[in-house]
């Protein structure tokens, strides 16, 4: 019987298949763990589930309690006109963090890396202290800052009262007016990530560019202006993005907070906050798959608006404006 | 840094995150929880009673309630230990699970197909969250001829609907209040009085003696000039370990500390009773300020975490399940005393009531069915007692419980708790209602208001709140 002796893989097709032996694991994780269940909560948004009981087709029943009542509500003025205003409530909160949290955290990390990129004595030491609080889970870091925060004996208060001379200082947590800005005030502990991640930027920007703006008479301000931040706005668009979806996904620290409960007269009421009551509290998966899904469809708008607005205001090293 | 990559990267990374955080909603939840609707039937799965060499597991899940303190937790493996030592036929295990995580694992385990043989101990509240997941034990003890007279009566009807009961009695948990016998001393006023018939020791006294017992960082109560509310170390009286159906009760509206009419179709958190409940409440805070507000609380909790162990409060009001958990080692002299009597001259002295039930979708039931029963017999219901904190549900074991609370906590009034059962709530303030997570978060949402808001207009904040639990049940019923 003669031998048959099969054609050696060329070399590209034999890297081509360990690239693809080596992503497997992760790709058998993706599907099962992450693609399964998106797929799943998709079919779950369209019924009424509970897990004990098989689910049942409603349709689009969830989604019209969502989005119905609407007309109404802005005729009367009354929000228990909406099918659910807890759900608008819970955006509300969402949004009013996001339009404080976001920018002050983008402004506060840019500040700090563009401080620790100075040359000056144990820049070392300094940059390690302001990244390690990033590193601090985010259990830890809101048990930490409820401690922090307590109108009566925290750290905080006692600072505004006998140093300031306020002699009212803020509830914060306690007070549905404050609940917010103190969770913002929280969310700037973790600024050491997207702090290092500007450092890492503001190092690569090419000497040249400065040493030729010194040429053409440019001051600190305007190297400043007119080459460091044009240079970091890929960064900057780079942070905005994971920002706004981190933002949009804020749970542990109001979870942890407030017990789960939302309050003060739930104005720490998030929305991923009320997705998980209803999943866990009310029992409505089919509600929360809803809810899920919704809050995918506005991150994935709101970022494919981020990306759109980036042609205005992003700049890369080399490019030609318009291209 | 090029486009392209800086895009594909930041790209990845959004889609990544997106994608987690939708796959990554909750994949497990319970039901709401319907009326039940069946009709008592014969136990639906009586097993034959296994055979020699097989042994039926019980496992018992333990975290909707007490039971996961690591001393416990050893208590349960010994009470394990003792179980299986005197059965061939069946095994008891505890398992632990802690509370936060509870509701997820339960859900978990019943969802795969490997509900717990029993679940308990747990209260009124964690039967009303998954009533119809419950199996009614009343064919059991028909069947069995289970004897129930030596049960405090309450006992047996407090977690019994018309188509559920959900389990032997275990415990019970009267409440009353805790006195800092020190504060009064200080204060030159008389104890609260410890007989049941006084009627003197109304709602009116208990606030003139709480005012009287708050004090500011200087030492001055509201009554002093110069008091200042913003440093008050010490408050005259507090009820915070219990949300706004429990606040309420007391104040002895028909439904008591349930919200809703008997047909469950009518929000009923207006009525009058009501009404007094949450004014009284906030002038307690905001105008007499012997009630802890909101930031108050959280500071206490900062602190010690315990109102009256802490010495931040005077007279508190709890079950005897709080002297488990506060009552250890305190640096001042304390006693107990009745709940005062409410604005109608009645008293409604809330109660709670643990015991095991057994999920309808686990195995084993006959086998579970035996481990409650020996759980609850008169031989080991004293000692499982003991492990939870809880007073025996059986009369007969009165004098061994006596006994062993005098030894704790020597010195105590212990009438007070056991005449306290005749003043309990009914309906009782956890009770089913449609919705039951919903309509309690939307009265806390109103409780928070109240311990937050000193402007807050309590007869506004009441019906905001009914008109919210009036569209829950409104939404509820147009569904079934």
């Amino acid at each position: 019987m003669a031998t048959r002796f099969r054609k050696p893989l060329s070399l590209a097709r034999r890297e081509a298949l360990a690239g693809y032996a080596f992503i497997v694991p992760w790709l058998i994780g993706f599907l099962v763990f992450t693609v399964g269940p998106m797929l799943a909560s998709l079919y779950y948004s369209f019924t009424d589930f509970n897990i004990i009981d098989p689910p049942r087709w409603v349709g689009l029943d969830n989604y019209i309690r969502v989005f119905s009542g609407i007309p109404e509500y802005l005729m009367t003025g009354d929000p228990r006109q909406l099918g659910d205003p807890l759900f608008w409530k819970s955006l509300q909160v969402t949004l009013y963090f996001a339009a404080l949290a976001l920018p002050l955290n983008l402004l506060f990390s840019f500040i700090l890396a563009v401080l620790l990129n100075q040359k000056v004595p144990g820049v070392n030491i300094w940059r390690t202290i302001f990244f390690l609080p990033s590193i601090i889970a985010g259990v830890a870091v809101a048990l930490l800052w409820v401690r922090i925060l307590n109108p009566k004996i925290g750290i905080l208060n006692v600072f505004l009262q006998d140093v300031v001379g306020i002699a009212r200082p803020p509830g914060w947590l306690q007070d549905p007016n404050w609940a917010v800005p103190a969770l913002v005030i929280m969310s700037l502990w973790g600024v050491g990530g997207s702090m290092i991640i500007y450092l890492a930027g503001l190092q690569g920007i090419s000497t040249e560019l400065y040493d030729a703006a010194k040429v053409d008479g440019a001051n600190a301000w305007h190297r400043f202006w007119a080459v460091t931040l044009p240079m970091m706005t890929p960064v900057l668009f780079y942070n905005l993005v994971l920002g706004t979806i981190g933002t949009f996904q804020y749970f542990t620290e109001v979870y942890v907070a407030t017990s789960g409960t939302g309050d003060p007269q739930r104005a720490t009421l998030f929305y991923n906050l009320y997705l998980y009551q209803n999943a866990f509290r009310y029992f409505d998966m089919g509600y929360a798959s809803t809810m899920a899904w919704i809050l995918f469809v506005i991150v994935l708008t709101l970022t494919a608006l981020i990306f759109r607005s980036s042609d205005a205001w992003v700049f890369y090293e080399g490019q030609l404006r318009g291209k | 840094m090029r486009p392209t990559s800086v895009r594909v990267l930041a790209l990845s990374l959004a889609l990544g995150l997106i994608v987690s955080a939708c796959g990554g909603a909750p994949t497990a939840a319970p039901a709401d929880t319907p009326a039940p609707d069946t009709p008592t039937q014969a136990p639906a799965n009586t097993e034959a009673p296994a055979s020699s060499g097989e042994v039926a597991k019980v496992v018992i899940f333990v975290g909707f309630g007490t039971g996961t303190d690591p001393d416990q937790v050893a208590a349960q493996e010994a009470l394990a230990q003792r179980f299986n030592e005197s059965h061939t036929d069946i095994q008891m295990e505890f398992l632990i699970v802690p509370n936060e995580e509870a509701t997820e694992r339960y859900l978990a385990m019943v969802a795969g197909g490997n509900a717990p043989q029993l679940v308990g101990p747990h209260g009124t509240s964690t039967i009303a969250k998954f009533l119809d997941q419950w199996e009614d034990v009343t064919p059991y003890i028909q069947r069995d001829n289970y004897d129930l007279s030596d049960f405090y009566g309450p006992a047996t009807t407090i977690n019994k609907y018309p188509e559920l009961d959900a389990g032997l009695p275990l415990g019970l948990y009267p409440s009353f209040i805790f006195y800092n016998k020190d504060a009064f001393d200080a204060a030159g006023l008389e104890y609260p009085p410890s007989d049941y018939g006084d009627t003197s020791w109304n709602i009116e006294k208990l606030r003139e003696v709480a005012i009287q017992l708050t004090l500011d960082e200087n030492d001055l109560t509201p009554l002093d000039a110069g008091f200042d509310p913003a440093t008050i170390k010490q408050w005259g009286y507090a009820d915070t370990w219990t949300d706004m159906r429990g606040q309420m009760t007391m104040f002895g509206a028909p439904t008591q500390g349930r919200p809703t009419s008997d047909d469950q179709k009518m929000a009923l958190a207006t009525s009058a009773e009501w009404l007094f409940g949450a004014q009284w409440l906030h002038d307690g805070i905001f105008v007499d300020h012997f009630i802890p507000d909101s930031a108050g609380q959280s500071a206490i909790d900062a602190d010690t975490g315990d109102p009256f162990g802490g010495g931040h409060v005077a007279i508190w009001y709890s079950h005897t399940w709080y002297m488990s958990e506060g009552l250890n080692e305190l640096p001042f002299k304390y006693n107990i005393a009745p709940l005062f009597f409410n604005q109608k001259g009645e008293r409604i002295s809330r109660i709670h009531a643990d015991l095991f039930t057994m999920p309808k979708t686990a195995a084993n039931k006959d086998a579970a069915w035996e481990v409650m029963k020996w759980l609850v017999a008169p031989e080991q219901i004293v000692d499982v007692c003991k492990i939870y904190g809880c007073l025996p549900a059986r009369k007969s074991s009165q004098a061994a419980y006596l006994a062993y609370m005098q030894e704790r906590f020597p010195g105590l009034d212990y009438d007070v708790i056991f005449t306290a059962i005749d003043y309990l709530d009914s309906p009782h303030h956890e009770s089913w209602v449609p919705e039951w997570g919903k309509v309690n978060d939307a009265l806390n949402n109103a409780m928070s208001t109240l311990y937050t808001d000193a402007t807050a207009d309590p007869a506004v904040v009441l019906d905001t709140a009914n008109q919210d639990l009036q569209k829950i049940l409104d939404e509820y019923w147009a569904g079934q």
